[in-house]
Formats: C-alpha cells, sequence, structure tokens
C-alpha cells in the first residue's frame, strides 16, 4: 500500500499537524497567561525536538540542534533590528539562514557515520558559544540581542501576548507540516538508510544527497524554533543555546519517541510541563531527565508515542501480528 | 622565554590528567564501541567519594583516593553489566544509557553535597621553585601517579590474557567469542577499570582544582577532544593527544587568551575529525 | 494559610466598616503578591534564596503592621516564587508564571542573563520589576518600570579603587573573569574606574567552565601587575585562581570588585594565609549592627533562620520601598503610577540607613536604588573587617 504512494501521510502525520493546528485556538481559548507561558515553551521544545527526530530518522544523533537554532534565532533578529519585522520575511529567514550553512557543513560532516558525527555536533554547538563571544559587535557577544522591535504581520504589531503565541504556533506548524512531507516523502529511504547505510548505496540509493536534505530541512526547523525562543523571550542570549539545550531536546525527541512525529511533540509536552510544575526544586529535573532516558531506553524503545501505539494496536487487532511496526528502527539496534 | 617554559611545565601537568582521563574513555570505546557520556561523572564521583572518605570516615588521603577508585570502577562495572549490556550493540540506546546515568549522577551530587565547593583540598603542599620557574609538589604527585597509571595500564593491556582477551574482543568480537572470550565478564570489567581511571582523576584532581557537583561537564568535552584527536580505541593515540591537547591549552591560553585558545582546540579537533576521522594515530578500530 | 485567611477576615471586617461609616464603595479583602525570581536550586541557589528572604521579611513586616494602606483597602502581602535555574528562559518563563497568579510587582532577578531574559516580558505584562543584575543594560530610559537594586559597579567602583590605592599604592592592575556577561559587564568597568584612578589595567578573560588556571596565572603575570582583580569570577574560580597566583609566585595583593564570597574563596585558596593581602566589595556594610538586625528581625517575624547570603540586607530595602510605594500611590494594579511614586520616595531605611537614587549618567534613567556598601580587608592573613561606604546622590 506504501509502496504505492510513498509520500502518503499516515494518521501520525495528520495527528501532529493536527496537533499544532490546535494549538493556533489556544490564545484565544484562554486568557491565562501560565497556560499560554507553557504552551509556547512545549512549542518551542517541539520544533527543536523535531529537528532532532529528522535526523534520527536517519539513524543520526545530533547535538548541534541548538547552533543552528542560534544561527536562525540572530538571523531573524538582526533582521528585525535593520528594519525587517515583517514576519513573512523573517519567518523564512530564520529557516533559510541555517538551512544555507548547513548545505556546505553537511557535505563535510554528513561523511562521518555513528559515534563520529556524535563527536562533530557536539564540537560544533562548543565552537558555536565560542563564535558568539567572540563577535560582540554582530551578536552582542555575551549580552546577547535585546530590545529589538516586535515582528510585524502585513503592517500589523504582533506584540502582545495573544499573537506572540499565535505566531509560535503558526511556526510549530509549519515545521510539522515540513517534518511530515519530508519524512512521509522519504520514509523508504530514510528507513534504508537507517538500516544500512552500505547496502542502501550499494543498490543504488544517493544515500548522500538523501541525508543532505534532512540535515538542511532541520537545520532550518531549528533555526525556526531559535526565533520562536527569541521572539518569547524578547531577546536572543548565548545561555539559550548551549550543551544543556542539545541534551534536553535529544531527550523530548527520545523520551517522546524516535519512531513517530508525535513522539517529539509528546516528550516536549510532558517534559517542559514537569519540570514547570519541579517549581522551586529545578535543579532536579537533569535527574529526572536522565532517569527517564535510561527507562525509555531500557524498556520502552518507542518511547511515549511507541508504547501509546503499541497499546492501541493491542486492543484493536489482537491477532493481527504483523501490522507494519508504529516504531521502525526503535526495535533493532543500529551499530 | 620565562614563560615559554612555564607553559611547557603546565602543558606537561594538564597533559597527564587529560590523559588518564582519555585512556579510560578510549579503552571504552575501543573494547566495547561505547560511547561513555558519563565518564566526567565518574570524575565528579571519584573526587566527592575521595571527599566524603576523608572529611566524614576519617581517613587518611591516600587510602581515601582509592576507595574513590574502588566505588567508581564498582558502579561502572554493575552498571555495564546490569544495563549497557543489554543493549552493547546498540550505539544509540548505549549512548542514552550513559548520558542518563550522567544526568543522575551530577544531580545525586548537587542533591547529597550542595551546590557550593566543599573544602577538599590536597595534602602535599609546597613548591618547587627554580628562579622564575615554579612547580607545584602536588602537580608533581598527580604527575607520578598519572605516569604510574599509565605504565600499569599498557603492561595489563599488552603483557596479560587479560589484556590479550580485551584486545582480542575489541578486534573482532565474533572471532574472540568462538575462542572462548567471555564478554559477560570481561566487558564488566573493561568498564570498571576505565571508570576506575576516571574516579582515581577526579579523587586526585579535585582537590587540587575544585569540586563541584558540574565538574565533570569540562572533563567529558576534553576527553571527546582527546580521543578525538588520537583516535577512538587507540591507547597510544589517547596519550600522545593527551599531551597535544595540555601543550596546546596551556601554549594558547598563555599566549592568545582564553576564548581563542579554546577555539583553536575546538577548531583543530574538528578539521582532524573531518579530514582524518581516525585520529591523528588512529587505526580502524571500529566500523562505528 | 489559617493566617492568611484570618488576616483576609480582618481585612474584610475592617472594610465592611468603612462602608458602614458612610465610606467609599464596598471593598472586599485584597491581596497583594509580591514575585520573587531567581535561582532557587543550583550553584547559584543562594541568590535567588536571598531574594526570596527579603520579599518575604518585606511582607511579614507589613502584615505585622496589620497590611498595606492601599487608597481605602486595607490589603495583606503575600509572596510567591519561581526558580529561574540562573537562564533567561528560566526568568521569562518564570514571568509569565508569577503574572499569571497576579503577581504585579517582582523583586529580583538576579543574573545578567536572567534580567536580560526578564525584562522584556515583564515590559510586555506592565510588571514593576526591581532587578538586581551588574549588567551595563540593567535598566535604561526604554525599561521604565525596571529598577536596579544598586548600586552597580559605576557606583561602588571608584571608592574602593580610591581606599585601595591608598593602602597598596598600586599602579598596574591585571583584572580576570569570566568571557559572559556576568564576567564582561563589570570587569569592563571596574578596568575603567581604575584607569581613572591613574592605575593601568589589563583586562583578561577566561571560558567559563575552565578548570585549570595555571595557563591564564601565567598569562596574567606576563604583564607584572602589582595587583590581580578577581572582578565577578565565581567564588570557586577565584579561590583557585589565588591559590595558582601564589604557586606562581605572585606576592602582590588581590582585589575583588565584583561580588561577595569571601569564605568560600578562602577556603578554595587553601586558608587565610594563602589570599594574604584582599579588598573585595561588600554588597552590605555588614558589621554595622543595625544592618545585622535585620537578621535577627527575619527570625523574629518568620521563625526561622534568614538565608546566608548578606544580600537579602540590601535587597530587603528594596522589597520594602515597593510596598512603600504602593501605599503612596494608592493602588496595587496600576504599576506605572507605583513607579513614579517609587521615584519620588526618598531613600531612607531603617536599617541601612540613608542613601539615593543614582544611575543617570550611567544607565540614563535614575531608577538605582544606591543604598550604604562596604569594603572588606585582609591584611596580611589577618581579617581587618568590613568598613561602610555611604553614597551620594547625583
Amino acid at each position: 500500500m506504501e509502496a504505492r504512494s510513498p509520500s502518503r501521510w499516515g494518521a501520525q502525520e495528520w495527528a501532529a499537524v493536527a496537533i499544532f493546528a490546535a494549538a493556533l485556538a489556544v490564545p484565544w481559548a484562554t486568557d491565562d497567561l501560565l497556560v499560554h507561558s507553557i504552551v509556547n515553551r512545549v512549542l518551542i521544545g517541539a520544533m527543536a525536538a523535531l529537528s532532532v527526530f529528522i535526523m534520527l530518522r536517519m539513524d543520526l544523533l545530533s547535538f548541534a540542534t541548538p547552533a543552528f537554532m542560534a544561527l536562525g534565532g540572530y538571523a531573524a533578529v538582526l533582521l528585525a533590528m535593520n528594519g525587517v519585522t515583517e514576519v513573512l520575511l523573517i519567518v523564512p529567514a530564520s529557516f533559510l539562514v541555517p538551512a544555507l550553512v548547513a548545505l556546505p557543513l553537511g557535505a563535510l560532516v554528513l561523511r562521518l557515520r555513528g559515534v563520529y558525527f556524535v563527536l562533530v555536533t557536539f564540537v560544533l554547538t562548543e565552537i558555536l558559544q565560542l563564535v558568539l563571544f567572540m563577535t560582540p559587535r554582530l551578536t552582542g557577544g555575551a549580552d546577547g540581542l535585546a530590545g529589538f522591535p516586535a515582528p510585524t504581520l502585513l503592517g500589523t504589531e504582533l506584540s502582545d501576548a495573544r499573537s506572540v503565541l499565535a505566531l509560535a504556533a503558526a511556526m510549530a506548524l509549519l515545521a510539522a507540516a515540513v517534518t511530515a512531507a519530508l519524512t512521509a516523502h522519504f520514509r523508504q529511504h530514510f528507513a534504508a538508510i537507517e538500516e544500512n547505510e552500505v547496502l542502501a548505496e550499494s543498490l543504488g540509493l544517493v544515500v548522500w544527497r538523501y541525508k543532505a536534505m534532512g540535515f538542511v530541512v532541520a537545520a532550518g526547523i531549528a533555526g525556526m524554533a531559535g526565533f520562536s525562543l527569541g521572539n518569547m523571550l524578547l531577546t536572543v542570549h548565548p545561555t539559550s543555546f548551549g550543551a544543556q539545550q542539545a541534551v534536553d531536546t535529544i531527550v523530548y525527541a527520545i523520551v517522546g519517541g524516535r519512531g513517530s512525529i508525535l513522539g517529539p511533540v509528546a516528550g516536549a509536552a510532558l517534559l517542559v510541563t514537569a519540570s514547570d510544575f519541579l517549581g522551586n526544586q529545578g535543579q532536579y529535573a537533569p535527574g529526572l531527565f536522565g532517569l527517564l532516558l535510561i527507562l525509555v531506553t531500557l524498556v520502552a524503545r518507542g518511547g511515549i508515542a511507541g508504547a501509546v501505539a503499541a497499546l492501541a494496536r493491542r486492543r484493536r487487532a489482537p491477532r493481527v501480528a504483523a501490522a507494519p511496526a508504529a516504531a521502525p528502527g526503535a526495535a533493532r539496534g543500529g551499530a | 622565554m620565562h614563560e615559554f617554559l612555564t607553559a611547557g611545565i603546565i602543558g606537561i601537568s594538564l597533559g597527564a590528567q587529560y590523559a588518564l582521563l582519555a585512556l579510560g574513555f578510549t579503552l571504552i570505546f575501543g573494547i566495547l564501541g561505547v560511547i561513555n557520556f558519563a565518564h566526567g561523572g565518574f570524575y565528579a564521583l571519584g573526587g566527592y567519594v575521595a571527599y566524603a572518605a576523608v572529611s566524614q570516615a576519617g581517613l587518611p588521603f591516600p587510602l581515601a583516593v582509592l576507595v574513590a577508585v574502588v566505588a567508581t570502577a564498582a558502579l561502572g562495572a554493575l552498571y555495564e553489566r546490569f544495563l549497557i549490556e543489554r543493549l552493547v550493540d546498540d550505539h544509540l540506546a548505549t549512548m542514552m544509557l550513559t548520558l542518563g546515568l550522567y544526568l543522575v549522577i551530577s544531580t545525586s551530587l548537587l542533591a547529597v553535597f550542595g551546590p557550593q565547593s566543599p573544602e577538599f583540598s590536597f595534602p602535599v603542599k609546597g613548591t618547587l621553585r627554580a628562579g622564575t620557574l615554579y612547580l607545584p609538589l602536588e602537580n608533581l604527585v598527580v604527575l607520578a601517579v598519572c605516569a604510574a597509571a599509565i605504565g600499569g595500564l599498557w603492561l595489563l593491556i599488552y603483557r596479560t590474557d587479560f589484556g590479550r582477551a580485551l584486545r582480542a574482543l575489541a578486534d573482532d568480537r565474533r572471532v574472540a567469542m568462538t575462542q572462548g572470550m567471555r564478554p559477560g565478564l570481561l566487558f564488566p570489567l573493561a568498564f570498571g577499570l576505565a571508570t576506575g581511571l576516571a574516579g582515581l582523576t577526579g579523587a586526585l584532581v579535585t582537590p587540587i582544582l575544585a569540586l563541584s557537583p558540574s565538574a565533570g561537564d569540562p572533563v567529558l568535552v576534553t576527553s571527546f577532544l582527546t580521543v578525538i584527536l588520537g583516535g577512538l580505541g587507540s591507547i597510544a593515540g589517547a596519550v600522545v593527544a593527551a599531551l597535544i591537547v595540555g601543550f596546546v591549552e596551556a601554549y594558547a591560553s598563555v599566549y592568545l587568551g582564553g576564548s581563542t585558545g579554546a577555539l583553536i582546540l575546538f577548531v583543530t579537533v574538528l578539521v582532524i575529525l573531518l579530514a582524518r576521522p581516525t585520529g591523528l594515530f588512529g587505526r580502524e578500530i571500529r566500523g562505528a | 494559610m489559617p493566617g492568611i485567611a484570618k488576616r483576609s477576615l480582618a481585612a474584610s471586617a475592617f472594610a465592611l466598616g468603612l462602608v458602614l461609616a458612610g465610606g467609599a464603595a464596598a471593598q472586599t479583602a485584597c491581596e497583594i503578591k509580591l514575585g520573587a525570581l531567581g535561582p532557587m536550586s543550583g550553584p547559584a541557589a543562594q541568590w535567588g534564596l536571598a531574594m526570596l528572604g527579603a520579599a518575604e521579611l518585606a511582607a511579614a513586616e507589613a502584615n505585622a503592621r496589620g497590611g498595606l494602606q492601599v487608597g481605602s483597602q486595607r490589603c495583606s502581602v503575600s509572596v510567591l516564587s519561581y526558580d529561574t535555574r540562573y537562564t533567561a528562559e528560566g526568568a521569562a518563563a518564570g514571568v509569565n508564571n508569577l503574572a499569571s497568579q497576579g503577581v504585579r510587582f517582582i523583586i529580583g532577578p538576579v543574573g545578567s542573563p536572567e534580567v536580560t531574559g526578564a525584562k522584556p516580558v515583564a515590559t510586555r505584562h506592565r510588571l514593576l520589576m526591581f532587578a538586581n543584575s551588574y549588567a551595563k543594560n540593567a535598566i535604561g530610559p526604554q525599561w521604565p518600570l525596571v529598577f536596579h537594586l544598586g548600586p552597580g559597579p559605576s557606583e561602588w567602583a571608584p571608592p574602593i579603587v580610591r581606599l585601595a590605592k591608598e593602602q597598596f599604592g598600586m599602579r598596574s592592575v591585571a583584572i580576570v573573569a569570566p568571557n559572559d556577561q556576568g564576567g564582561t559587564d563589570i570587569a569592563s568597568v571596574d578596568a575603567e574606574v581604575y584607569r581613572r584612578h591613574g592605575i593601568a589595567a589589563t583586562e583578561e578573560y577566561y571560558q567559563r567552565g575552565t578548570t585549570n588556571f595555571a595557563p591564564i596565572v601565567t598569562r596574567l603575570l606576563a604583564s607584572r601587575p602589582d595587583v590581580v582583580d578577581t572582578a565577578s569570577s565565581p567564588p570557586g574560580d577565584a579561590g583557585l585562581i589565588i591559590r595558582q597566583l601564589r604557586q606562581a609566585g605572585f606576592t602582590g595583593p588581590i582585589g575583588r570588585l565584583g561580588g561577595p564570597g569571601t569564605e568560600e574563596i578562602i577556603r578554595v585558596a587553601g586558608g587565610i594565609d594563602v589570599v594574604r593581602n584582599f579588598y573585595w566589595y561588600e554588597v552590605a556594610p555588614t558589621e554595622d549592627p543595625r544592618v545585622r538586625a535585620i537578621s535577627d528581625e527575619y527570625r523574629r517575624l518568620l521563625n526561622r533562620e534568614p538565608p546566608e547570603n548578606t544580600n537579602m540586607w540590601l535587597w530587603v530595602v528594596g522589597a520594602r520601598m515597593t510596598l512603600r510605594a504602593i501605599e503612596r500611590a494608592g493602588t496595587a494594579t496600576d504599576t506605572g503610577r507605583v513607579a513614579a511614586a517609587l521615584r519620588e520616595l526618598p531613600v531612607e531605611d531603617p536599617n541601612l540607613g540613608r542613601g539615593a537614587w543614582t544611575g543617570q549618567s550611567f544607565f540614563g534613567i535614575n531608577q538605582e536604588l544606591s543604598l550604604p556598601f562596604g569594603m572588606g580587608m585582609i591584611l596580611d592573613g589577618r581579617m581587618v573587617g568590613v568598613r561602610r561606604i555611604d553614597v551620594s546622590p547625583q
């Protein structure tokens, strides 16, 4: 069935897009600032986690998400500071700048596989921090950039709490749609790469092309997340784009479930809310994340989304064992 | 000239510590194919165990170091035996297991010991001086222990049956297993050996530098840089690379200043990683 | 909780009495919520807990007097807190969180990244904020509702440098600090102040997370400075820098125009003999018995030990003044009017004494609450103590 229309969206893709479409209504459904704040951070976390998710589809674990977030965030803010506040321009810019950087970078780093790729992305995030510190004229250095004009949509200023959240939801919706389109369209290619890259290549799949595509889109989505974060905080600051954030986004994607596009969404929703509820015991959040990471790796490889899907499957069709795995790759090793 | 020599001495001291850390890191990768994100956690844990042994149990410092080594080695071996072992061939899973462990260790240290640096100082004080050159005695002790540990490790790996078995497992696990090597026993031992080395470094170095729950963060980064440079899995490479990292850090910091020095190191490593992923001295040990 | 309920009841009865007496329209009990925003956990927790302690003490004092008189209402004061985890996002989330619970006045946050993150969001919700960071842009004309619990380095550095020069007669100084906002924003102001006093100053920034300062120390000493100043380096780092400076043979005095943490510094450095000659900025005149009385007041009203960090002594004044401004403005919701009243309030505190509104020349807005501070000194390995330095209005 899927072989005939490889780019067809499955139920999960539609569900993910529907969730973000529904998030668009939140600013009008409630005025509760706490809800606004949590939903806004969930949206940003989910976008960043989607970027990690795309890379994981190709069996690549990336610690470079914050670096691309920074590129997108700083690019958009610098545009706004130079008079370009139109959302229809700066949102695409926040996608394109990191994507354009990712293109040549991808040519270099995508030759690396497995742990080597992990290490290089880790180093990239560290390098970005240093570059930010050392370019105070352009990026504000250690102070970051603050006090930029609010974005506008066709001349209307989007500065109140409601439109900030609506913009975040719209960007997350866009990110989810792009992710869904990409992962659905290249489902088999990515699966082949994830399964066995060498084999895929020998069978004639031009692996680097699909990997480059994935890497560039993942970078762009991270960039939009970076702008969304900057728009929420009204500042872009080096502390928002460090190794800690890389770990957080990876935890969102893995705990949520890397087998389904719903995974990063579920992971971000659960963990952002959970760390908010920790309140004044915030120092224990990393420990909680760590425990969940160990737990999910050991007992629920598909993460939350995988577990829910498995549960639903079992309830729906207890006899059909050969249903296509909802969490491909989650059940299998990759080294 | 004076700065040049001073920086050289500092570089050797730094390099020796980094070598001890990188050896454990590279050992785990070479033998198990696992990237140990918790390596820095074992360093910090080693420091705190030694601190607790001195301040709570009143043990003399050398004994406290020994306790720290045993504790970190035991934790590492048990974690490998009961958790990592089950998924040892899935590199993503093992990274998540060790990353999770790191988060749990550093949060636990924060919960038990609090955020502030405790009072934990090296028992050997004093500084050797020759003109304007100086070498703190504590660094000399650490240097000696590092050299002894590196030598011991080399003997262990290249001169004993245990070492031969480990190397055989690292080369080709399937062949090694048909010859009767038992990964179920050897893997936890190798992992424990490596985490014990991290614990030893932590116990020795944190009283000279500073002890805090997040003391492991920079350790992980340095270990990464060193093993990339030396070649993942290469023991000789790790030692040479550690000295290079130590010298680059010392000379770049002295002559170029903090941020520039760090940036040079990172970019160098990035270039090496891209141009020669097996490192300067590495051989392709594993397909990763 | 029962206490608050009882007070609410009392306040309701009071309001009812007003109505019966032919007063204004009937009002139900009102409650003013102060927000305490700062790192409540992790390495910087001391700062946030001091913030919280200051807000709690000011609230307890107001409630002990029977609440605040706001217009025709009698209002009780309560405190809500939020843990920023010392990050910009955490602070922004905290402002949202507190605002959603009805907080209009925030004491905090502390660190530069936090203030950078909190300020725009607070402005978006029109909250009045009493920030405390040494960032160069901590306050400014574009943030009319943001006040600064000062003084900042531009205020306290000059008198300390003058006194240090009298004591040690230095002609050159090397300043060392981390290469992020918390480091550069203070160290660069310090350097400027040293230079204005005829002392040659060099700045040296290290990568945050540096564990071994031996190379940095070599670099610092290359210019043969008379004094090394650790500015706002975290206490653990500063202690280690001092230890390694002494190992490298540096015998000159050490300055710290940055922040508190002297005890931890001495601990990490390896004892007061190692530190030997040391002068530092202390946030409050810590040896003044009237200032220390704030801690007794805390124990009396709140029945527990006050937070360890001496910043509480300073910050409590900001919380007290905010509450007084609310009374003066006669509103607990219109933050613009409260801010206007706050600007007009003379700075006079029963414990800290007389202070001044400053900031015009450095920040471009006179919203820095400058209070007396202290200069601590260790001479030849002996703790000399903390002397009080008063501030002058601009």
